[in-house]
Protein backbone atom coordinates (compact mmCIF):
# COMPACT_ATOMS: atom_id res chain seq x y z
CA UNK A 1 0.00 0.00 0.00
CA UNK A 2 1.58 3.18 -0.94
CA UNK A 3 1.93 5.77 1.95
CA UNK A 4 3.19 8.99 0.08
CA UNK A 5 3.16 10.44 -3.43
CA UNK A 6 6.01 13.31 -5.21
CA UNK A 7 4.28 14.90 -7.63
CA UNK A 8 6.79 16.86 -9.82
CA UNK A 9 5.58 19.33 -12.66
CA UNK A 10 6.64 23.17 -13.33
CA UNK A 11 2.82 24.15 -13.27
CA UNK A 12 0.65 24.64 -10.09
CA UNK A 13 -2.41 24.20 -11.91
CA UNK A 14 -1.22 20.84 -13.18
CA UNK A 15 -0.23 19.70 -9.85
CA UNK A 16 -3.79 21.13 -8.39
CA UNK A 17 -5.52 18.80 -11.27
CA UNK A 18 -3.15 15.75 -10.24
CA UNK A 19 -4.47 16.51 -6.63
CA UNK A 20 -8.30 17.01 -7.60
CA UNK A 21 -8.09 13.42 -9.22
CA UNK A 22 -7.15 11.44 -6.75
CA UNK A 23 -9.25 9.19 -5.50
CA UNK A 24 -11.22 10.22 -2.11
CA UNK A 25 -9.72 9.43 1.04
CA UNK A 26 -6.33 8.23 -0.48
CA UNK A 27 -5.01 9.00 2.49
CA UNK A 28 -1.51 9.65 0.79
CA UNK A 29 1.19 11.93 2.31
CA UNK A 30 2.08 14.62 -0.52
CA UNK A 31 5.07 15.98 -1.60
CA UNK A 32 5.08 18.50 -4.46
CA UNK A 33 8.21 20.08 -6.66
CA UNK A 34 7.95 22.78 -9.24
CA UNK A 35 10.86 21.34 -11.70
CA UNK A 36 13.54 18.46 -11.69
CA UNK A 37 15.63 19.44 -9.69
CA UNK A 38 13.30 20.47 -6.62
CA UNK A 39 11.75 17.14 -7.76
CA UNK A 40 15.05 15.42 -7.26
CA UNK A 41 16.03 16.61 -3.60
CA UNK A 42 12.65 16.36 -2.65
CA UNK A 43 12.99 13.01 -3.55
CA UNK A 44 16.32 12.16 -1.48
CA UNK A 45 14.84 14.15 1.58
CA UNK A 46 11.33 11.95 1.79
CA UNK A 47 12.41 9.15 -0.14
CA UNK A 48 8.17 8.94 -1.62
CA UNK A 49 6.53 5.40 -2.12
CA UNK A 50 5.60 6.62 -5.76
CA UNK A 51 6.82 9.96 -7.76
CA UNK A 52 4.58 11.44 -10.75
CA UNK A 53 6.77 13.49 -12.87
CA UNK A 54 6.43 15.44 -15.79
CA UNK A 55 8.51 16.08 -18.76
CA UNK A 56 8.74 19.38 -20.48
CA UNK A 57 10.12 21.47 -16.96
CA UNK A 58 12.55 24.36 -16.98
CA UNK A 59 15.79 24.18 -14.75
CA UNK A 60 15.67 20.18 -15.26
CA UNK A 61 13.18 18.07 -17.35
CA UNK A 62 12.30 14.82 -16.31
CA UNK A 63 14.32 13.07 -18.23
CA UNK A 64 17.45 13.98 -16.34
CA UNK A 65 15.21 13.81 -13.14
CA UNK A 66 14.20 10.51 -14.15
CA UNK A 67 17.82 9.41 -14.24
CA UNK A 68 18.89 11.17 -11.51
CA UNK A 69 16.24 9.45 -8.88
CA UNK A 70 16.79 6.03 -10.58
CA UNK A 71 20.83 6.65 -10.13
CA UNK A 72 19.92 7.34 -6.23
CA UNK A 73 17.53 4.60 -5.89
CA UNK A 74 17.58 1.92 -8.60
CA UNK A 75 14.38 0.72 -7.10
CA UNK A 76 12.04 4.37 -7.42
CA UNK A 77 8.66 3.80 -9.12
CA UNK A 78 8.27 6.36 -10.90
CA UNK A 79 5.41 7.05 -13.52
CA UNK A 80 6.20 9.81 -16.11
CA UNK A 81 2.91 12.36 -16.82
CA UNK A 82 2.92 14.04 -20.04
CA UNK A 83 0.80 15.19 -22.73
CA UNK A 84 3.79 14.93 -25.28
CA UNK A 85 3.20 10.99 -26.08
CA UNK A 86 5.36 10.43 -28.42
CA UNK A 87 6.73 6.89 -29.01
CA UNK A 88 10.46 7.60 -28.52
CA UNK A 89 9.63 9.20 -25.40
CA UNK A 90 7.65 6.40 -23.95
CA UNK A 91 10.60 4.63 -25.04
CA UNK A 92 13.43 6.89 -23.51
CA UNK A 93 11.62 7.34 -20.20
CA UNK A 94 11.25 2.99 -19.78
CA UNK A 95 15.00 2.69 -20.73
CA UNK A 96 15.94 5.03 -17.68
CA UNK A 97 13.71 3.10 -15.98
CA UNK A 98 10.25 4.73 -15.36
CA UNK A 99 7.32 2.43 -14.84
CA UNK A 100 5.11 3.78 -17.29
CA UNK A 101 3.85 7.02 -19.32
CA UNK A 102 0.51 8.49 -18.41
CA UNK A 103 -1.51 11.14 -21.02
CA UNK A 104 -1.93 14.42 -19.77
CA UNK A 105 -4.53 16.14 -18.94
CA UNK A 106 -5.16 13.26 -16.16
CA UNK A 107 -8.30 11.81 -15.06
CA UNK A 108 -9.79 10.14 -11.99
CA UNK A 109 -9.65 6.90 -13.70
CA UNK A 110 -6.36 7.01 -15.19
CA UNK A 111 -4.68 8.55 -11.63
CA UNK A 112 -6.33 5.36 -10.02
CA UNK A 113 -4.79 3.33 -12.09
CA UNK A 114 -1.77 5.11 -11.88
CA UNK A 115 -1.60 4.82 -7.81
CA UNK A 116 -2.75 0.33 -8.75
CA UNK A 117 -0.18 0.03 -10.89
CA UNK A 118 2.21 2.09 -8.46
CA UNK A 119 1.30 0.17 -5.71
CA UNK A 120 1.92 -3.27 -7.38
CA UNK A 121 5.36 -2.07 -8.16
CA UNK A 122 6.07 -0.58 -5.16
CA UNK A 123 5.11 -3.65 -3.24
CA UNK A 124 7.53 -5.64 -5.70
CA UNK A 125 10.43 -3.99 -5.01
CA UNK A 126 9.69 -4.15 -1.21
CA UNK A 127 9.95 -7.77 -1.32
CA UNK B 1 4.81 36.21 -17.79
CA UNK B 2 5.93 39.82 -18.07
CA UNK B 3 4.70 42.54 -16.60
CA UNK B 4 1.83 43.41 -19.06
CA UNK B 5 0.21 40.04 -18.60
CA UNK B 6 -0.25 41.68 -15.04
CA UNK B 7 -3.29 44.21 -16.32
CA UNK B 8 -4.68 41.20 -18.45
CA UNK B 9 -4.73 37.82 -16.59
CA UNK B 10 -5.03 37.38 -12.54
CA UNK B 11 -2.60 34.96 -11.27
CA UNK B 12 -4.68 31.96 -11.33
CA UNK B 13 -5.34 32.97 -14.79
CA UNK B 14 -1.91 32.87 -15.82
CA UNK B 15 -1.23 29.08 -14.12
CA UNK B 16 -4.33 27.34 -16.21
CA UNK B 17 -3.23 28.99 -19.32
CA UNK B 18 0.32 28.27 -19.01
CA UNK B 19 -1.00 25.03 -18.38
CA UNK B 20 -3.31 24.91 -21.05
CA UNK B 21 -0.47 25.55 -23.53
CA UNK B 22 2.06 22.83 -21.93
CA UNK B 23 -0.92 20.46 -22.61
CA UNK B 24 -1.75 21.27 -25.64
CA UNK B 25 1.71 21.73 -27.07
CA UNK B 26 2.36 18.46 -25.86
CA UNK B 27 -0.01 16.77 -27.33
CA UNK B 28 0.78 18.56 -30.84
CA UNK B 29 4.26 17.32 -30.81
CA UNK B 30 3.20 13.88 -30.30
CA UNK B 31 1.10 13.97 -33.00
CA UNK B 32 2.81 15.61 -35.70
CA UNK B 33 5.65 13.11 -34.71
CA UNK B 34 3.26 10.55 -35.77
CA UNK B 35 2.43 12.22 -38.98
CA UNK B 36 5.96 13.31 -40.27
CA UNK B 37 7.12 10.15 -38.59
CA UNK B 38 10.16 12.39 -37.04
CA UNK B 39 11.26 13.11 -33.52
CA UNK B 40 10.33 16.74 -32.60
CA UNK B 41 11.64 18.23 -29.17
CA UNK B 42 9.21 21.31 -28.12
CA UNK B 43 10.48 24.16 -25.56
CA UNK B 44 8.09 24.84 -22.38
CA UNK B 45 5.62 27.29 -24.08
CA UNK B 46 6.80 30.65 -22.89
CA UNK B 47 3.72 33.15 -22.85
CA UNK B 48 3.63 37.20 -22.66
CA UNK B 49 1.17 40.15 -23.28
CA UNK B 50 2.57 42.50 -25.56
CA UNK B 51 1.52 45.71 -26.76
CA UNK B 52 0.40 45.48 -30.65
CA UNK B 53 3.29 48.40 -31.42
CA UNK B 54 5.88 46.35 -29.44
CA UNK B 55 5.39 43.55 -32.00
CA UNK B 56 7.91 44.04 -34.56
CA UNK B 57 11.45 44.42 -31.81
CA UNK B 58 9.42 41.50 -29.45
CA UNK B 59 10.13 38.86 -32.43
CA UNK B 60 13.70 40.18 -33.42
CA UNK B 61 14.63 39.79 -29.55
CA UNK B 62 12.86 36.56 -28.82
CA UNK B 63 14.97 35.21 -32.07
CA UNK B 64 18.06 36.28 -30.46
CA UNK B 65 18.26 38.50 -32.98
CA UNK B 66 17.93 36.79 -36.26
CA UNK B 67 15.75 39.30 -38.23
CA UNK B 68 15.78 38.07 -41.92
CA UNK B 69 13.18 34.81 -41.66
CA UNK B 70 10.80 32.98 -43.84
CA UNK B 71 7.65 33.57 -41.89
CA UNK B 72 4.49 31.51 -42.39
CA UNK B 73 1.61 33.30 -41.16
CA UNK B 74 -2.18 31.71 -40.75
CA UNK B 75 -5.15 33.04 -39.29
CA UNK B 76 -7.50 31.18 -37.36
CA UNK B 77 -10.89 32.40 -36.40
CA UNK B 78 -13.36 31.03 -33.79
CA UNK B 79 -13.97 32.51 -30.21
CA UNK B 80 -10.35 32.36 -30.11
CA UNK B 81 -9.31 33.92 -33.02
CA UNK B 82 -5.66 35.71 -34.19
CA UNK B 83 -2.24 34.81 -36.22
CA UNK B 84 -0.21 31.67 -36.22
CA UNK B 85 2.82 32.76 -36.95
CA UNK B 86 6.07 29.60 -37.58
CA UNK B 87 9.26 31.74 -38.33
CA UNK B 88 12.11 29.89 -39.51
CA UNK B 89 16.02 31.56 -39.35
CA UNK B 90 16.62 32.18 -43.34
CA UNK B 91 18.59 29.28 -44.61
CA UNK B 92 16.31 26.65 -42.68
CA UNK B 93 14.51 25.92 -45.16
CA UNK B 94 16.90 23.59 -47.61
CA UNK B 95 17.18 21.56 -44.01
CA UNK B 96 13.70 21.02 -43.96
CA UNK B 97 13.37 19.81 -47.55
CA UNK B 98 16.27 17.13 -46.35
CA UNK B 99 14.43 16.25 -43.62
CA UNK B 100 10.93 15.95 -45.64
CA UNK B 101 12.07 14.28 -48.55
CA UNK B 102 15.01 11.71 -46.85
CA UNK B 103 13.88 9.08 -49.74
CA UNK B 104 15.44 11.36 -52.09
CA UNK B 105 18.11 12.74 -50.32
CA UNK B 106 20.52 13.01 -53.46
CA UNK B 107 18.87 16.14 -54.01
CA UNK B 108 16.91 15.81 -57.44
CA UNK B 109 13.76 16.90 -57.46
CA UNK B 110 11.15 17.34 -59.87
CA UNK B 111 9.95 21.12 -59.37
CA UNK B 112 12.51 23.73 -58.96
CA UNK B 113 14.23 23.94 -55.90
CA UNK B 114 12.66 27.84 -54.70
CA UNK B 115 9.15 26.14 -55.28
CA UNK B 116 9.99 23.16 -53.34
CA UNK B 117 11.12 24.82 -50.81
CA UNK B 118 8.21 27.31 -50.20
CA UNK B 119 6.05 24.68 -50.70
CA UNK B 120 7.85 22.65 -47.61
CA UNK B 121 7.74 25.78 -45.47
CA UNK B 122 4.15 26.10 -46.36
CA UNK B 123 3.81 22.65 -45.86
CA UNK B 124 5.70 22.13 -42.07
CA UNK B 125 3.32 25.53 -40.96
CA UNK B 126 0.25 23.95 -42.16
CA UNK B 127 1.23 20.72 -39.76
CA UNK B 128 2.69 22.63 -37.03
CA UNK B 129 -0.17 25.11 -36.42
CA UNK B 130 -2.77 23.26 -37.20
CA UNK B 131 -1.55 20.65 -34.81
CA UNK B 132 -0.98 23.38 -31.74
CA UNK B 133 -4.13 25.54 -32.54
CA UNK B 134 -6.38 22.17 -32.99
CA UNK B 135 -5.18 21.51 -29.60
CA UNK B 136 -5.58 24.48 -27.80
CA UNK B 137 -9.03 25.12 -29.12
CA UNK B 138 -10.18 21.37 -28.52
CA UNK B 139 -9.23 21.87 -24.45
CA UNK B 140 -11.18 24.88 -24.67
CA UNK B 141 -14.13 23.38 -26.42
CA UNK B 142 -13.99 25.77 -29.40
CA UNK B 143 -13.77 24.93 -32.89
CA UNK B 144 -11.67 27.41 -35.21
CA UNK B 145 -11.40 27.61 -39.03
CA UNK B 146 -8.26 28.50 -41.02
CA UNK B 147 -7.38 30.90 -44.11
CA UNK B 148 -4.82 29.64 -46.42
CA UNK B 149 -1.05 29.67 -44.68
CA UNK B 150 0.73 31.95 -46.55
CA UNK B 151 4.89 32.38 -46.78
CA UNK B 152 6.58 35.54 -46.45
CA UNK B 153 10.20 36.02 -46.39
CA UNK B 154 10.54 39.17 -44.31
CA UNK B 155 13.47 41.35 -42.46
CA UNK B 156 11.22 41.69 -39.30
CA UNK B 157 13.64 44.58 -38.55
CA UNK B 158 11.50 46.71 -40.76
CA UNK B 159 8.05 45.39 -40.58
CA UNK B 160 5.61 47.80 -39.41
CA UNK B 161 3.62 47.27 -36.67
CA UNK B 162 0.40 47.53 -38.90
CA UNK B 163 1.52 44.14 -40.45
CA UNK B 164 0.30 42.19 -37.23
CA UNK B 165 -3.46 42.20 -36.77
CA UNK B 166 -3.57 43.63 -33.55
CA UNK B 167 -3.88 47.49 -32.67
CA UNK B 168 -1.06 49.30 -31.86
CA UNK B 169 -2.29 50.10 -28.34
CA UNK B 170 -3.91 46.82 -28.10
CA UNK B 171 -2.60 44.12 -26.42
CA UNK B 172 -1.77 40.20 -28.20
CA UNK B 173 -1.17 37.21 -25.98
CA UNK B 174 2.35 35.94 -28.07
CA UNK B 175 2.40 32.42 -26.78
CA UNK B 176 6.14 31.07 -28.12
CA UNK B 177 7.53 28.19 -28.61
CA UNK B 178 10.92 26.59 -29.99
CA UNK B 179 10.96 22.83 -31.55
CA UNK B 180 13.58 21.18 -32.64
CA UNK B 181 13.43 18.14 -35.28
CA UNK B 182 15.96 15.25 -34.02
CA UNK B 183 17.43 14.34 -36.91
CA UNK B 184 18.56 17.92 -38.20
CA UNK B 185 19.93 20.94 -36.47
CA UNK B 186 16.40 23.00 -37.46
CA UNK B 187 15.02 25.69 -34.98
CA UNK B 188 12.15 27.30 -35.49
CA UNK B 189 9.67 29.73 -33.82
CA UNK B 190 6.13 29.13 -33.12
CA UNK B 191 4.04 32.55 -31.84
CA UNK B 192 0.35 32.66 -31.60
CA UNK B 193 -0.88 36.12 -31.71
CA UNK B 194 -4.50 36.29 -30.33
CA UNK B 195 -6.49 39.66 -30.25
CA UNK B 196 -7.66 41.66 -27.84
CA UNK B 197 -11.65 40.76 -28.32
CA UNK B 198 -10.41 36.92 -27.26
CA UNK B 199 -9.18 37.67 -24.11
CA UNK B 200 -13.04 38.13 -22.81
CA UNK B 201 -13.93 34.42 -23.76
CA UNK B 202 -10.31 33.27 -23.31
CA UNK B 203 -10.56 34.22 -19.49
CA UNK B 204 -13.86 32.05 -19.27
CA UNK B 205 -12.74 29.30 -21.15
CA UNK B 206 -10.09 28.73 -18.72
CA UNK B 207 -11.94 28.76 -15.74
CA UNK B 208 -14.46 25.86 -17.65
CA UNK B 209 -11.47 23.85 -18.21
CA UNK B 210 -10.45 24.27 -14.21
CA UNK B 211 -13.69 23.21 -13.00
CA UNK B 212 -14.11 20.23 -15.33
CA UNK B 213 -11.00 18.90 -12.74
CA UNK B 214 -13.49 19.31 -9.84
Amino acid sequence: MLKSLLIVDDSPVARMIIKKCLPAEHGLQIYEAGNGQEGVEQYRTHNPDLTLMDLTMPIMNGFEAVEHIRGLDPEAVIIVSTADIQEKVIQRVKDLGALYTMKKPPSKKSLTEALERGAEAFAQVQK
Amino acid sequence: MNAAAEEVFSSEEKDILQEVMNIAFGQATAELAEVIDIFVILSVPNIKVVKGRDLPGYFINEMDGSSVVNLIEQNFLGKFSGQAMLIFPSGAEKELIKLFNQENAEGTYDVDIDTLEQETLIEVGNILIGACIGKITELLSDFVTYDPPRLVVQDLAESSPSHFPVDEDSFAISIRTVFRFEQQNVEGYLFLITKQRSIKWLKKALQSFLESFM
